[in-house]
């Protein structure tokens, strides 16, 4: 393949994948691996270099606009980076002595399992409002947003401590297979702590930058993050994260929840095949 | 405090855009017409298709010649900064609202940031 029509494949793949990613909540590696890895050739190691630098695109690209409209709750987002950064370091020091093909089978098996109550609220809208107490109280984990029709969503987290747990587990499989983290995200505070959707995955979005920024430091020194790769991804993916906030905000819950749910079973499913080499 | 984190976002963004987008064009008039195979095997410890080694002092020498591969490691690394700078930004605007719970959250996660990015990659076991 020539060099300009590759890097012309990567660069609208990667629209495509910053405007979904951003929509969900997670860094668009979910399209970008496979098209690397199967259609273009490109070595596993550089795949995941470039996946992590797509997720900091996504994440900075888009939480500029969901911060700005308040969408993203930036306390619930801060208190729950505790954890994944935790998890993170502690994933990649562990990541060596790891079995990989015994965790993408657990880890894709969690995330099929995790369908069922997803799609179980499929139609849901806003979930019932829980009564605001002890540590969410505390560090006063609720917020409101405002919807493009003028509707004003209140929200009260619950379950902190669960949604902490979700999110060192989210942490250590990005520090680990260096994939993955957005729906674990999006999962934690979708089931354990019951929050909008779309509060979830742009919170989700403006989390995943610094869980990536975490470990980008140690696949930039090991020269995993190839420029001829990275650099049409990058742009790529800011076109559409510019593109899928725009998409989101107008977005109604349910509509997010489905199409989540979708891009869970895809993960899933890639993770399981990945376990077996595909 | 939305307002601001955001601007320090949307800065980070457009400066890193700006400098791929220039880094991009000097590799398309460069290296559209090699193959695309040259590109995508890997070689640990280096960066690929480059004479510059990885390290952050051999990417001025590489961006005063022009070498669109270190002017795209440097957006890249600005791309990089930029969740770093939101985490530190909002130390001082939780600072500002009196919120000492979320200074000390806030603290901690970028202590931990920065051991990450800085330290781990001196520490063998990260690196295996």
């Amino acid at each position: 393949m020539l060099g300009s029509e590759f890097l012309l494949v990567l660069f609208f793949t990667s629209i495509l994948a910053g405007a979904l990613g951003s929509i969900v909540g997670l860094g668009g590696g979910v399209i970008i691996i496979p098209i690397l890895t199967i259609l273009l050739g490109v070595d596993i190691h550089l795949a995941i270099g470039a996946s992590i630098v797509s997720v900091i695109a996504t994440s900075s690209g888009a939480a500029a606009t969901y911060v700005k409209d308040k969408m993203t709750n930036l306390r619930i987002g801060m208190f729950l980076e505790l954890a994944t950064t935790a998890g993170a370091i502690f994933g990649a020091a562990v990541a060596a002595y790891a079995n990989s093909f015994f965790l993408e089978l657990v880890f894709g098996g969690i995330l099929l399992v995790s369908l069922l109550p997803l799609v179980r609220q499929l139609g849901e809208d806003i979930p019932p409002k829980p009564e605001l107490q002890g540590l969410a109280k505390r560090l006063s984990l609720r917020g409101s947003y405002t919807e493009t029709d003028g509707t004003v969503v209140d929200y009260n987290a619950t379950g902190p401590k669960r949604g902490l747990v979700g999110m060192f587990a989210a942490g250590l499989i990005s520090g680990l297979l260096g994939i993955g983290s957005g729906t674990f995200k999006v999962l934690s505070m979708d089931l354990a702590m019951k929050l909008p959707m779309k509060v979830s995955t742009t919170t989700s979005n403006f989390m995943i930058g610094v869980t990536a920024a975490a470990s980008a430091g140690i696949y930039f020194a090991r020269g995993d993050v190839d420029p001829f790769i990275v650099a049409p991804v990058a742009i790529g993916i800011l076109i559409g994260a510019f593109i899928g906030t725009r998409l989101l905000l107008r977005a109604r819950n349910p509509t997010v929840r489905k199409v989540f749910a979708l891009v869970l079973a895809v993960t899933a499913v890639e993770m399981i095949l990945r376990a077996f080499g595909v | 405090m939305n307002g601001i984190l955001s601007r320090v976002l949307r800065f980070g963004v457009l400066i890193a855009a700006a400098i791929l987008i220039f880094g991009t064009a000097l590799l398309i008039a460069n290296y559209s017409s090699a193959n695309s195979s040259d590109f995508v095997t890997y070689t640990p410890n280096q960066i690929p298709h480059s004479s510059v080694v990885v390290s952050l002092s051999a990417i001025p020498q590489g961006i005063a010649t022009l070498d669109p591969f270190a002017i795209i490691e440097l957006g890249v690394i600005v791309l990089l900064a930029t969740p770093v700078s939101r985490v530190l930004c909002s130390i001082f605007l939780f600072a500002a609202e009196r919120d000492t719970a979320y200074v000390k959250i806030t603290l901690v996660v970028l202590i931990l940031l920065l051991f990450s990015i800085i330290v781990t990659p001196f520490i063998p076991i990260f690196n295996a």
